[in-house]
């Protein structure tokens, strides 16, 4: 059995370092916007998308699976750029009628590569639920103390998975990876080497999105100055908290769920990763709970956190022929994106 | 250019970013102004929850005048002193989005970023406040 970590940051990191596809990755960022910009400036889709960390995910995606079809070069940034570009516009396109019901608006767009996961639970919460009940009429806790910090939050996975995994594998097998270290501090180190990993990565990914991002939307909104933009998830959370929390702890339901249930099929052992559980699964709690009310949000949720684990799962193999090791993307568009390239782009490029 | 691409000029759904908030007569506006100035000489002597109720009605009401600078200034107060999820926070937003396109309009680059900075800055606050920050 083959346990996945689901880590785009890793991705990322692996696919800039191993792969040494780093100026790919930053040109196809680019060519995202600017196919972005000219789909809102020429077309009735006037989303811009604004969450600059999720258009370097999905541009991570893009070329890492473009180059896996054969693409080079300036095709390969052309083709991502112009995936990743339609993939801006039309995942707030396809939230908008859900996004106009919570916000009660046209102002604003949701901007956050999981709209298909948001979608699936809306679907499933109205076949299951009732609208007219609303989770907000229940009394819950406000807030979530334990994922004031987002490092914190990693590390709190990570060092169990680590020590539990080291603990399993014994003193015996565990001496061949630490050497004169005691075989559990080793997983320890490890563990937390992980987390100082994705602080350093994520330290250096903020950086550069707070030089390009600024410029960008600057440039983006003065072109399309009728622009509606497509926001990162908490713009959505004030308007229904109680929708938050319930889908976050029914997504880690449902993840848990799929963790065990995937490898009886076959696939990988997904980990449940805790801020994707929180940011896509709260921001679906809010659509499963405008979809289907109460019930929905709770049955939706639980779904919505086996559809995120198992759509991450069927890209196992391809990234470990790629060469990236025991990790999986989180965000499901970016991971429909490489499904397209996958299953549709590099089955066309083989047959030319 | 592009045209075939384009909606066609009826149709409004999709594209159609003005904020449809009721349109207001002398009658009522003279109304609303009467409101504001009680709500304004209570609020020097209100605190707690009824303080920021009113600041909350008060970002409301100039909010349907179409008053963008005075609604964004009270509900602004208002999640400075008390920072709950709720109204202050989603109205901002739509706020913070016409003055953003006020901005563009205007190709003032300067207002434009400081109005799409404040946006991120609630939504940074959106999260810390759901964290329990």
């Amino acid at each position: 059995m083959q346990g996945i970590i689901p880590s785009i940051e890793a991705i990322n990191g692996q696919a800039m370092n191993q792969l040494g596809l780093g100026s790919q990755i930053a040109f196809t960022f680019l060519a995202i916007f600017i196919v972005n910009i000219v789909i809102a400036r020429f077309t009735k889709w006037k989303y811009i998308f604004l969450t600059g960390q999720a258009i370097l995910w999905m541009s991570t995606m893009c070329t890492v699976f473009g180059y896996f079809a054969g693409f080079r070069g300036l095709t390969l940034i052309i083709v991502g750029g112009v995936i990743g570009g339609i993939f801006a516009v039309a995942m707030p396109a396809i939230a908008q009628p859900f996004v106009r019901k919570i916000t009660g608006s046209n102002d604003i767009a949701l901007g956050h590569f999981c709209t298909i996961g948001y979608l699936f639970e809306a679907w499933i919460a109205k076949l299951v639920g009732d609208p007219s009940k609303s989770v907000e009429d229940v009394k819950l806790p406000k807030s979530f103390e334990f994922l004031q910090d987002t490092y914190l939050s990693v590390m709190v996975v990570m060092v169990p998975l680590y020590l539990v995994t080291a603990f399993f594998a014994g003193p015996e097998f565990g001496a061949q990876f630490s050497g004169s270290v005691n075989y559990l501090v080793h997983a320890f180190l490890q563990a937390i080497q992980f987390v100082v990993g994705v602080y350093i990565l994520l330290s250096g990914v903020r950086l550069i999105l707070a030089e390009i991002v600024p410029a960008f939307r600057g440039i983006a909104m003065k072109l399309v100055p009728d622009a509606i933009p497509a926001l990162d998830c908490p713009v959505l959370f004030a308007y229904s908290p109680n929708a938050v929390i319930v889908g976050f702890v029914t997504t880690t339901i449902g993840t848990v769920i799929a963790m065990f249930v995937l490898p009886s099929f076959g696939l990988a052992m997904i980990l449940p990763g805790m801020l994707t559980n929180f940011f896509a699964g709260g921001t679906a709690g809010i659509f499963g709970n405008v979809a289907g009310g109460k019930r929905g949000a709770i049955i939706g949720g639980i779904a919505h956190g086996i559809f995120i684990t198992l759509l991450p799962a069927l890209l196992i193999t391809i990234l470990n022929s790629l060469g990236f090791v025991n990790a999986t993307a989180t965000d499901v568009d970016t991971v429909a994106a490489a499904l397209l390239y996958a299953w549709i782009i590099t089955p066309l490029m083989e047959l030319f | 250019m592009f045209s075939f691409l384009t909606k066609k000029k009826t149709d409004k759904k999709d594209n159609e970013p003005e904020i449809k908030e009721p349109v207001i007569n002398e009658e009522q506006k003279n109304e609303l102004y009467k409101q504001i100035k009680e709500l304004e000489e209570n609020l020097l002597i209100s605190s707690g929850e009824d303080r920021i109720k009113i600041l909350n009605t008060l970002g409301d009401i100039f909010f349907q005048l179409q008053e963008t600078d005075q609604a964004i200034q009270y509900y602004e107060k208002s999640i400075e002193e008390n920072r709950t999820l709720g109204k202050a926070y989603t109205n901002l937003v739509k706020l913070y989005n016409i003055k953003r396109r006020e901005a563009a309009r205007a190709k003032d680059d300067e207002r434009l970023q400081h109005y799409l900075n404040k946006m991120d800055m609630l939504l940074k606050m959106t999260k810390d406040e759901i964290r329990g920050l």
